[in-house]
């Protein structure tokens, strides 16, 4: 077969593929005239094929498709954005639900917890020896938002600034103790935190007391008088409202 | 779950983006084989309104299914699988109406003008009746240009068997145009 093709494999393969590139079929082709012959009417046959199949493609059918689609992926961004709205919704209800209770399960509950942590946290800041000293008028102006004033220094003030009881704006107050600072809290009233009027860790202890406009929380170490410093508070403070 | 509806949100720029150019692929898509599809489907069904009705369904699957089509090369083979898919289904749906083409060629060949139409006509009733299992890989080499290996893999077969039946199909046609008037002498 390799030397000639007989007739009938000939005929076969261009039947089933009269373009084909076979190089047997087309050494066939070339030396055999009948062959030839053969494979051009196929060929011809061939072409009326690929004519007759190919028939019009209506005009419009490509906008139809498109516009199907359009509508198509119109339909389902509807209903997927109908999906994704009421999963931001019940997201951003989840957030706020959480957020609230956040707010009102902070991580600590108790004043005492906060005065502890944040006399703690900023210990290195300050020391006895500091020479810092603020004034009694500019410690009365941050005072005011409390409505309250003091009619006398309680001592030597070292730092007095804004802290962060968990939401609630706290006056941080820093004094010269006995042997190590003591620290003085104003906290606003209204806050959901629980009121310990005493209380210690080990290291420090503190002693609360409420007044009209404010809670006031002394915090010193042991061996601090926190009565004398309780009692001096409640001389000197006064409550303008 | 949490990291899709995240993801999504995070993302939205770029699932807008990819959203654009699927739609460019889609149109690409169709504008590059919408007709070779319409007249598979025609070849399948001989049924201008069939056929239109099968592209449409295809093409709509396709775009549903766009994501998973990862070679663009592969893309007519892969339209042409859901077509046929389609089409079969539709033969599950409604029994097979045998009368179906013969209606057709009625219609289809009263307003032919010139001599070339006519020829035209007349093969393309030759082509719609010889057995599905003969004309099906003749379209596919025809309009698809496709290899026997290709449309053998495409119709499952063994290349030998859509070898045979191309034989058949074209040496079917060529003997019923030898009966015709028109044709006759012809191919000799």
């Amino acid at each position: 077969m390799n030397e000639k093709m007989d007739d009938l494999q000939f005929r076969r393969s261009i039947y089933a593929n009269p373009r084909t590139q076979d190089s047997d079929v087309l050494e066939a082709k070339k030396s055999d005239p009948a062959k030839k012959q053969f494979a051009q009417s196929i060929e011809k046959l061939d072409q009326q094929i690929h004519r007759a199949m190919d028939i019009d493609v209506p005009d419009d059918l490509y906008n139809k498709l498109m516009l199907r689609q359009t509508l198509a992926s119109h339909q389902q961004q509807k209903s997927k954005n109908r999906i994704q709205l009421a999963m931001a919704a019940s997201i951003a209800f989840a957030v706020g639900l959480s957020f609230n209770f956040m707010q009102s399960s902070n991580a600590h509950t108790n004043l005492s917890d906060y005065a502890f942590a944040h006399v703690e946290h900023e210990a290195h800041l300050f020391n006895n020896n500091s020479d810092a000293q603020i004034t009694l008028a500019s410690l009365n102006d941050k005072m005011s938002s409390f409505n309250g004033n003091f009619t006398e220094s309680l001592g030597n003030l070292i730092s007095a600034s804004n802290c962060d009881f968990g939401g609630i704006t706290v006056l941080h107050l820093v004094y010269k103790g006995k042997d190590q600072p003591v620290t003085v809290f104003v906290v606003p009233p209204n806050s959901n935190l629980n009121f310990e009027s005493d209380f210690s860790n080990g290291k420090l202890h503190g002693e609360a007391q409420q007044f009209k406009n404010a809670s006031i929380i002394v915090v010193g170490d042991k061996n601090e008088p926190l009565n004398q410093w309780k009692s001096n508070i409640s001389k000197d403070i006064n409550w303008s409202i | 779950m949490i990291k899709k509806i995240f993801g999504n949100k995070s993302d939205k720029a770029q699932v807008s983006n990819n959203m654009a150019s699927k739609q460019v692929r889609y149109e690409a898509l169709v504008r590059a084989l919408h007709g070779d599809l319409f007249r598979y489907g025609y070849w399948l069904c001989h049924d201008k309104h069939i056929a239109e009705d099968l592209v449409q369904e295809t093409f709509l699957r396709a775009w549903r299914a766009l994501d998973s089509l990862k070679d663009e090369k592969a893309a007519k083979s892969w339209l042409i699988t859901i077509l046929r898919r389609e089409n079969a289904r539709r033969f599950e749906r409604k029994r097979f109406d045998m009368s179906e083409y013969d209606e057709m060629s009625v219609v289809d060949t009263q307003a032919m003008g010139n001599e070339q139409d006519l020829e035209n006509e007349m093969l393309r009733d030759k082509i719609a009746q010889l057995p599905e299992e003969y004309r099906e890989p003749l379209v596919l080499q025809v309009l698809g240009g496709y290899s026997g290996e290709e449309i053998a893999q495409q119709l499952h077969l063994n290349k030998n068997t859509v070898m045979t039946r191309l034989f058949r199909a074209r040496n079917q046609l060529k003997e019923s145009l030898d009966d015709e008037p028109m044709f006759r002498g012809q191919f000799n």
